[in-house]
C-alpha cells in the first residue's frame, strides 16, 4: 500500500500540453475516482501513474519515491483496463497468475494466490476456461483478480465498468467497493460517470480541460462545488442553470437549481411553466417544465404525482439550496 | 437461377484450366515411354513409376530434394522470427528512425529481384558463400523480409495495444510479450508466413541457378532443367520431377489451408 504525490505534472504531445499543472495528494488507502467528459485528460493521467505514458512534467511520488522514470512493474501498480485486455489464448488461472509467473514465483503459490482470488471473486468454476468462452461480467473479474494476484500497492482501473450492461454495472459497482474496503488498497478509479464516482469515491477529483476543477469527497462536491462545470457535472438529474431576471434577482449571473430543489405548486410568484416530459421512475417522478425566459427545466418530485405533459405548473426554488455563478461560472458564497 | 448456371459455368472452366495443365503432368509421368504417342489427354493404359524411379535415383532427385528441403524449411522458421521480431517493434516500440527503417521495407518490397541479382551475386561471392546452403538462405531472407515485415506488421496491428500495455504492468519484457503475448495469438500469420517462404524458397529458379553452380548442392527447380536440352527434352522425367516437386507443396497447402486463408484476409478486416 502507497500514497501518492502529484506536483505539477503536466503531460503534452509535441506543442500541446493536455495536462497542465496537476496538484494532488493521495492518502494510503483511499478510494479516488477521477472524472470528466471525454477528453479533459482523466484516462492520460491515471496512464501517466500506470507508467504507460511519459511524464513531461512535474513529479509523481509514490509511496515516497519518485517514480517519474520507474517502469510499471517497478512502481508496483496494477491496472484494470476498459477493454479487460485479458491474454486470450491463456485461461483464466493463467491469466491471473501471468505476472507471478514473470517473476517465477513456485507454482504451487502461484496456484494458491490465484485460488485465493478467483475465490473472492467467484471465478473458481471458470479457472479452466479462456476469456472467449467468459461473459462480460466474468471477464471483469479476471481482470479484476490478475490485478489483485500481484497485490500491488496501488489499484488504477480505467473505466472498468463502461462495456457492461446497466444491471451488472451496478453489481459490479458494488462488489469493487467491498474489495476496497477489505483490500484497503489506493485505488484510483477513472469514469465518465458521474455516479460511479459519487457512489464510491472517498474523493472526487473532477477534471476539465486538463485542469482539475475541484477535489472533494462527493457530497462536498454536490454541496459545494466550485465551478458552474462541476455544479452541471456532479447530480443526475443534472443542475439547471437559469440566467437573465431569475439570477438578476438574486444577484448572480448564473443561477442554478437542481432538480429535487424546486417545490411544486408555490403560488402566484412562482415561475408558471408548462410541463413538456414526465419520467415515471416509482420512486420519484421527473417533469420537464417549459418556463419562459429560462428555458426547459428539470424537476425531480419524489413519489408518485399526477402531473402530465401540458398541465400548467408552478414552480419554486429552496432558496436555502440555490447555487450562484458569476459569469466565469465561479460559485458567489451566499 | 441462369445467372447461376453461368457463373457456374464460368468457374467450372476456370478450374478445368487452372487443374488441366496438372492433370496432364500426372498422367505424363504415370505413362510408359511407349504410350507417349497419344495425345497428352489420354490417361495413361499401362500405368507405370519407373519414371519417378529413375528419376529420383539416376536424375538425382534425392539430393535435390534434401537441399531444397534443407533451405525451405531454414528459411520459413528464420523469416518467422526475423519477421515478426521486426514487425513487433514496428507496431508496438517507439524508436528513433523508425520511419527510416518502415521506408526502408517499402523500398524493399519495390525492387524487383532481377533488378539486383547481379550486385546479389557479387556480395555473395565476397562472403565466400558461393554454393552454400546459408548463401542461398541469407540471399532469399534478405529479399523477402520486407514482404513479411508488412504481412505481421498489419496483422499485430490488430491487436489490441492493451493487450501489450497490460503486460507491461504485469511485469514482462518486450521479449517476453513477443513471446509469451503477442506469439501465441499470431497463428494465422505464422502460418502463412511459414507456407508462403517455404513455397518461395522451394520454387525458386533465379536464385538457385546463380548461386549455387554445383551439382550436389542444386535444388529441384534447377534438376529439373536437367531433363531439358536444346534439342532435345524427357518429357516423362520432366512431368515426374514436376510432380514430386510439387507433391510436398500440395500436401502443406492441404493441411494449413484454413490458418493460410485466415492469415491472408487477418490484415485486411481489422
Amino acid at each position: 500500500m502507497a500514497g501518492l504525490e502529484l506536483k505539477k505534472l503536466s503531460k503534452a504531445y509535441g506543442n500541446v500540453e493536455v495536462l497542465h499543472d496537476i496538484n494532488l495528494s493521495i492518502a494510503d488507502g483511499e478510494f479516488i475516482v477521477f472524472v470528466g467528459p471525454s477528453g479533459c485528460g482523466k484516462s492520460t493521467l491515471l496512464r501517466m501513474i500506470a507508467g504507460l505514458e511519459e511524464i513531461t512534467g512535474g513529479d509523481l511520488m509514490i509511496g515516497g519515491k519518485l517514480s517519474n522514470s520507474l517502469s510499471p512493474k517497478q512502481r508496483n501498480i496494477a491496472m484494470v483496463f476498459q477493454s479487460y485486455a485479458l491474454y486470450p489464448q491463456m485461461t483464466v488461472a493463467e491469466n491471473m497468475g501471468f505476472s507471478l509467473s514473470l517473476e517465477r514465483r513456485p507454482k504451487d503459490e502461484i496456484a494458491r494466490k490465484v485460488n485465493e482470488a478467483a475465490e473472492a471473486l467467484k471465478l473458481g468454476p471458470y479457472l479452466d476456461r479462456k476469456p472467449g468462452q467468459l461473459s462480460g461480467g466474468q471477464r471483469q473479474r479476471v481482470a479484476i483478480g490478475r490485478a489483485i494476484v500481484r497485490q500491488p500497492q496501488v489499484f488504477l482501473l480505467d473505466e472498468p465498468l463502461s462495456n457492461l450492461d446497466a444491471a451488472l454495472r451496478s453489481e459490479t459497482r458494488v462488489e469493487i467497493s467491498e474489495l476496497h474496503q477489505r483490500m484497503a488498497t489506493t485505488m484510483i478509479y477513472v469514469t465518465h460517470d458521474q455516479v460511479e464516482a459519487m457512489t464510491m469515491a472517498d474523493r472526487i477529483v473532477v477534471l476539465n480541460g486538463g485542469y482539475i476543477e475541484q477535489v472533494g469527497s462527493p457530497m462536498e462536491l454536490y454541496n459545494k462545488p466550485a465551478s458552474e462545470f462541476v455544479a452541471g457535472f456532479i447530480g443526475s438529474p443534472k443542475m439547471n442553470f437559469v440566467k437573465g431576471r431569475f439570477a438578476d434577482a438574486v444577484g448572480a449571473a448564473t443561477l442554478g437549481v437542481r432538480p429535487e430543489h424546486f417545490v411544486v405548486g408555490a403560488g402566484d410568484d412562482a415561475w408558471e411553466g408548462k410541463v413538456t416530459l414526465v419520467e415515471r421512475l416509482g420512486h420519484d417522478t421527473i417533469l420537464y417544465v417549459n418556463v419562459p425566459e429560462a428555458g426547459v427545466l428539470t424537476v425531480s418530485l419524489s413519489g408518485q404525482h399526477d402531473q402530465t405533459v401540458g398541465d400548467t405548473v408552478h414552480l419554486k426554488p429552496k432558496m436555502e439550496f440555490i447555487h450562484k455563478f458569476t459569469n466565469e461560472g465561479r460559485p458567489i458564497a451566499a | 437461377m441462369l445467372g447461376r448456371w453461368i457463373l457456374l459455368f464460368i468457374l467450372g472452366i476456370t478450374a478445368a484450366l487452372m487443374a488441366a495443365p496438372l492433370i496432364l503432368t500426372v498422367f505424363t509421368s504415370l505413362k510408359p515411354t511407349t504410350e507417349l504417342v497419344n495425345p497428352a489427354w489420354y490417361p495413361p493404359i499401362d500405368m507405370t513409376f519407373e519414371h519417378y524411379v529413375r528419376v529420383w535415383t539416376e536424375g538425382g532427385f534425392s539430393r535435390y530434394f534434401f537441399n531444397t528441403l534443407v533451405i525451405s524449411v531454414i528459411d520459413a522458421i528464420v523469416m518467422i522470427f526475423i519477421a515478426s521480431m521486426a514487425a513487433y517493434a514496428m507496431v508496438f516500440i517507439d524508436f528513433r528512425g523508425k520511419i527510416f527503417l518502415q521506408i526502408l521495407f517499402l523500398i524493399g518490397l519495390m525492387i524487383p529481384v532481377t533488378a539486383i541479382v547481379l550486385p546479389l551475386f557479387q556480395i555473395v561471392r565476397s562472403f565466400g558463400l558461393l554454393n552454400t546452403h546459408l548463401g542461398v538462405i541469407l540471399a532469399d531472407l534478405a529479399l523477402a523480409v520486407s514482404v513479411f515485415v508488412f504481412m505481421f506488421t498489419s496483422y499485430f496491428a490488430g491487436v489490441p495495444k492493451a493487450l501489450h500495455e497490460a503486460a507491461r504492468i504485469d511485469g514482462a519484457t518486450e521479449f517476453q510479450i513477443y513471446r509469451r503475448v503477442v506469439m501465441p495469438i499470431a497463428t494465422p500469420a505464422v502460418v502463412t508466413t511459414a507456407l508462403l517462404e517455404f513455397l518461395w524458397s522451394w520454387n525458386d529458379l533465379l536464385l538457385r541457378l546463380l548461386l549455387m553452380t554445383r551439382d550436389e548442392m542444386r535444388t529441384l527447380s534447377v534438376g529439373l532443367l536437367n531433363f531439358q536440352g536444346t534439342m532435345t527434352r524427357d518429357v516423362t522425367g520432366l512431368s515426374s520431377g514436376t510432380v514430386i516437386m510439387a507433391i510436398p507443396v500440395v500436401l502443406l497447402f492441404l493441411f494449413f489451408q484454413r490458418h493460410f486463408v485466415r492469415g491472408m484476409t487477418s490484415g485486411a478486416v481489422k
